[in-house]
C-alpha cells in the first residue's frame, strides 16, 4: 500500500518535473552571459538590463496590460449579463442551447476564432490594430465570465430573491443588494480568468494585431524567429512571474470565501 | 365585508400550464388572529401564500386587502412579509443586516433602524446575537433571524412558509409555543403553511383544511377534529375510525349491525351516512359489556397509550387508543357515549354542514 504511493507520488513529480523542466531551463539561461542556452558561462543580470532598456518593448508591455485589463473588465460586466440572462431564461431547452452557444466559443480552436475575426474586422473596415486586439479578446472571454459566474447564480437559492422583495426591494435593489453580493466570488474568478486569457492569448491576437501595435506573446513570437537572444528568456521569465503572483493571488483570495462557505456547510451537517 | 377583515378571497383561481392548482376559493382572513392552512402536499396551500404575498397573481377571481384590490401590486408594496420555509437569509450580510434589510430598503435613517432591529431581536429571543454571521447560526436561530427580519417591517399580516419542518421535534416544539405567544403579543394576523396537523391544531384560532386546490374544511381546531365534515378530514386531522352506517331517524343511527343513540339530525330517513368515532373514545370494557364486541387482532405500544386494532362482528376494523392494554385475540366489549359518534354526509357542502349543525346545536356552536 505503502510502496504503491511512493510509486504514484514519484510519478507525479515526473509528470510535474516534464511540465516545468523546460520553463525553468528557460529562466536558467537567461541569467547566462554567454547569450546562448548550450554553455553556462557566468551569472549576468545583462539581457534583463536589456530588456528594461527596450522603449519599444517596454510600450508593448503597457499596450499588453492595457488590453488584457480593459478587455477582462468590460467582458466581466458582459459576461455577468449574460449569466444573468441565461439564468433568468425561462425554458429548459431555450436555456441549454444558450449554454451551448456559449461553450463552443469557449472549446473551438483560437486560429478558427482569430481567422473569423480578422474576417469580420476586414468585412467592416476596421482598422486592425489596439481596437481590433480589444474586441477580439473581449469576444474569448465573455463565455469564460459566464461559465464562472454562472454556477454562483445556480447555487443562490431562489427564495433570496423572494425574499428580497417581499422585504420592498426593487428590481434593482434585488440584483445589486443580494444577487450581485452572492456572485461576488464568481465574477473575481471570471476576471481573473479572462485577464490570465488576455495576457497569453497568442493566436487570436496574431491574426487581428495590424501593424505598429502588438502584444506580448506576439512580440515574443516574431523575436524568437529572428534569432535566438536570451532577452526573449529574461522577458520569458518576468512573464510567468506575473502569471504566478496573479494565481497566487486568485488562489488565497478565493480560499478565504471557501473558508466562510465550509463553515456554514459544516453547521448545516 | 366586516372591519375585521384584513384579507378577501373571491372565488380566487390558479392555474399554470393549464394545469389546476386552486379552484374557486373564497375565504375572509380576519385581523389579529392565528391561521393555518393545513393539507397534504401538492394542495395549494403555498401558492395561497404567494398570491397574498404577490409572487403569483390570480388566473381569476379578486384578492382584496384591507378594503383594496391587490390582484397585481407586486410584492415589494405589499403590507405582508414571509418567513421562507428554508428561511432565505442573505449569507453576506450579518444578523443585523439581515433584519435591517427591509428598514435600509425604505431608506430609514441609522437612528431610526437600531432601536427596531434590537427590539425585534429581543422579540424573537436573540439579545446579542447582531454581530453574528449568518453561517454560524443554527437552524433554530437562522428561523428566529427570519422572523425577526419580517416583523422588523411591522406588517399587518405574517406569512409562515413551513416555517418548522426543518427543526427537530423538540425544538419544534418549543418554537409552536413562542410562535403563537408572539402572535398574541404582536397582535397582527399570522397566516401559517403546514402539512402537519398537531401543528395546526396547537397553534391556530382558525384552520383551513386543503385537498386538490379546495378548501374542505374551515374552524376552529376543536371543531375540525370533533366535527369533521368528511371522510378526507376525518382521516387527514388525527386518526379516526370511519363506518357506514344508515341515520335511522333524528338522533339515531344505525352501524355493526346495531343501533346506537347520536347527537346528529338534519338527515333523511334511512340516508345512508359515514359515522366517525376517535380512537381515544372507545373504551375497554369485559367481554360482554359494553356497545359492541370486538377481537383484538394486533397491539402496538406508542408511549403514551396502546394502539390497538379490534374487528367486529361485521368485520369493520376499529382503533382504540387506550393506557390499558388487552391481549392479542381476546374479546372485550367497547363503550362510547352518544357525543363521541359524529355522522357525516356524503358529498355535503361547508355551507349546508353549518347550517345543519346551526340548526340544532343554536348558538353555543363555536
Amino acid at each position: 500500500m505503502v510502496k504503491k504511493r511512493i510509486g504514484s507520488t514519484l510519478f507525479l513529480l515526473c509528470v510535474f518535473v516534464v511540465l516545468y523542466l523546460p520553463i525553468f531551463y528557460l529562466m536558467f539561461y537567461s541569467f547566462n552571459k554567454a547569450g546562448n542556452m548550450t554553455h553556462f558561462t557566468g551569472f549576468t543580470f545583462d539581457w534583463y538590463k536589456e530588456v528594461f532598456s527596450d522603449k519599444r518593448l517596454i510600450a508593448i508591455v503597457v499596450d499588453t496590460v492595457i488590453v488584457a485589463l480593459l478587455s477582462s473588465l468590460l467582458s466581466t460586466v458582459l459576461g455577468v449579463f449574460g449569466a444573468l440572462a441565461i439564468y433568468l431564461t425561462k425554458g429548459r431547452h431555450y436555456k441549454n442551447m444558450l449554454l451551448s452557444l456559449n461553450n463552443i466559443l469557449m472549446v473551438s480552436p483560437d486560429v478558427i476564432i482569430g481567422a473569423s475575426f480578422l474576417i469580420l474586422f476586414t468585412l467592416l473596415g476596421i482598422k486592425l490594430g489596439f481596437i481590433s486586439v480589444l474586441l477580439a479578446h473581449i469576444a474569448f472571454s465573455v463565455p469564460i465570465v459566464v461559465l464562472m459566474v454562472l454556477p454562483k447564480l445556480q447555487e443562490m437559492s431562489p427564495t433570496l430573491i423572494d425574499a428580497a422583495r417581499d422585504l420592498g426591494a426593487k428590481r434593482l435593489d434585488v440584483l445589486l443588494k443580494v444577487v450581485i453580493p452572492f456572485i461576488t466570488p464568481g465574477i473575481f474568478a471570471g476576471f481573473f480568468m479572462a485577464l490570465t486569457y488576455s495576457l497569453d492569448d497568442f493566436a487570436v491576437t496574431f491574426f487581428v494585431t495590424g501593424n505598429g501595435f502588438s502584444t506580448l506573446s506576439v512580440e515574443i513570437y516574431s523575436r524568437a524567429r529572428q534569432g535566438i537572444s536570451m532577452s526573449v528568456n529574461a522577458l520569458s521569465t518576468l512573464i510567468f512571474l506575473i502569471t504566478l503572483a496573479i494565481v497566487l493571488v486568485y488562489y488565497f483570495s478565493t480560499r478565504g470565501m471557501g473558508k466562510v462557505k465550509q463553515l456554514s456547510g459544516g453547521e448545516d451537517a | 365585508m366586516t372591519k375585521k377583515t384584513i384579507i378577501q378571497f373571491d372565488h380566487v383561481a390558479k392555474r399554470f400550464d393549464g394545469e389546476i392548482i386552486l379552484k374557486d376559493i373564497s375565504f375572509a382572513i380576519e385581523r389579529g388572529k392565528f391561521y393555518t392552512l393545513l393539507g397534504p402536499s401538492g394542495c395549494g396551500k403555498t401558492t395561497i401564500l404567494r398570491l397574498i404575498a404577490g409572487f403569483l397573481e390570480p388566473s381569476e377571481g379578486t384578492i382584496t386587502f384591507d378594503g383594496r384590490m391587490v390582484n397585481k401590486i407586486p410584492p415589494n408594496k405589499r403590507q405582508v412579509n414571509t418567513v421562507f420555509q428554508d428561511y432565505a437569509l442573505f449569507p453576506h450580510l450579518n444578523v443585523f443586516e439581515n433584519v435591517a434589510f427591509g428598514l435600509r430598503i425604505n431608506k430609514l435613517t441609522n437612528k431610526e433602524i437600531e432601536p427596531r432591529v434590537k427590539q425585534a431581536l429581543h422579540f424573537v429571543n436573540l439579545d446579542g446575537y447582531q454581530n453574528r454571521e449568518i453561517a454560524e447560526l443554527s437552524g433554530g436561530q437562522k428561523q428566529r433571524v427570519a422572523i425577526a427580519r419580517a416583523i422588523v417591517n411591522q406588517p399587518q399580516v405574517l406569512l409562515l412558509d413551513e416555517p418548522l419542518s426543518a427543526l427537530d421535534l423538540k425544538l419544534r416544539t418549543a418554537m409552536q409555543v413562542e410562535l403563537r405567544q408572539l402572535q398574541r403579543r404582536l397582535g397582527i394576523t399570522f397566516i401559517f403553511v403546514t402539512h402537519d396537523q398537531e401543528e395546526a391544531l396547537a397553534m391556530s384560532d382558525e384552520i383551513f383544511v386543503l385537498n386538490q386546490g379546495k378548501i374542505e374544511q374551515s374552524g376552529s381546531p376543536r371543531s375540525i377534529y370533533d366535527e369533521p365534515i368528511n371522510r378526507f378530514v376525518a382521516d387527514f386531522i388525527g386518526e379516526s375510525n370511519i363506518i357506514p352506517g344508515t341515520m335511522l331517524k333524528d338522533r339515531v343511527v344505525s352501524f355493526a349491525g346495531k343501533t346506537f343513540d347520536c347527537v346528529d339530525q338534519g338527515f333523511d330517513e334511512r340516508e345512508a351516512v359515514e359515522i366517525v368515532i376517535r380512537p381515544e373514545d372507545l373504551e375497554i370494557k369485559p367481554h360482554g359489556e359494553g356497545l359492541l364486541q370486538v377481537r383484538i387482532e394486533s397491539q402496538l405500544f406508542r408511549g403514551v397509550h396502546y394502539e390497538m386494532i379490534g374487528k367486529d362482528e361485521d368485520g369493520n376494523s376499529w382503533m382504540i387508543h387506550s393506557t390499558k392494554s388487552a391481549r392479542i385475540g381476546e374479546e372485550i366489549g367497547l363503550f362510547f357515549e352518544p357525543e363521541a359518534i359524529h355522522v357525516m354526509r356524503h358529498g355535503e357542502t361547508e355551507e349546508a354542514f353549518d347550517r345543519r349543525l346551526e340548526s340544532y346545536e343554536g348558538a353555543g356552536h363555536d
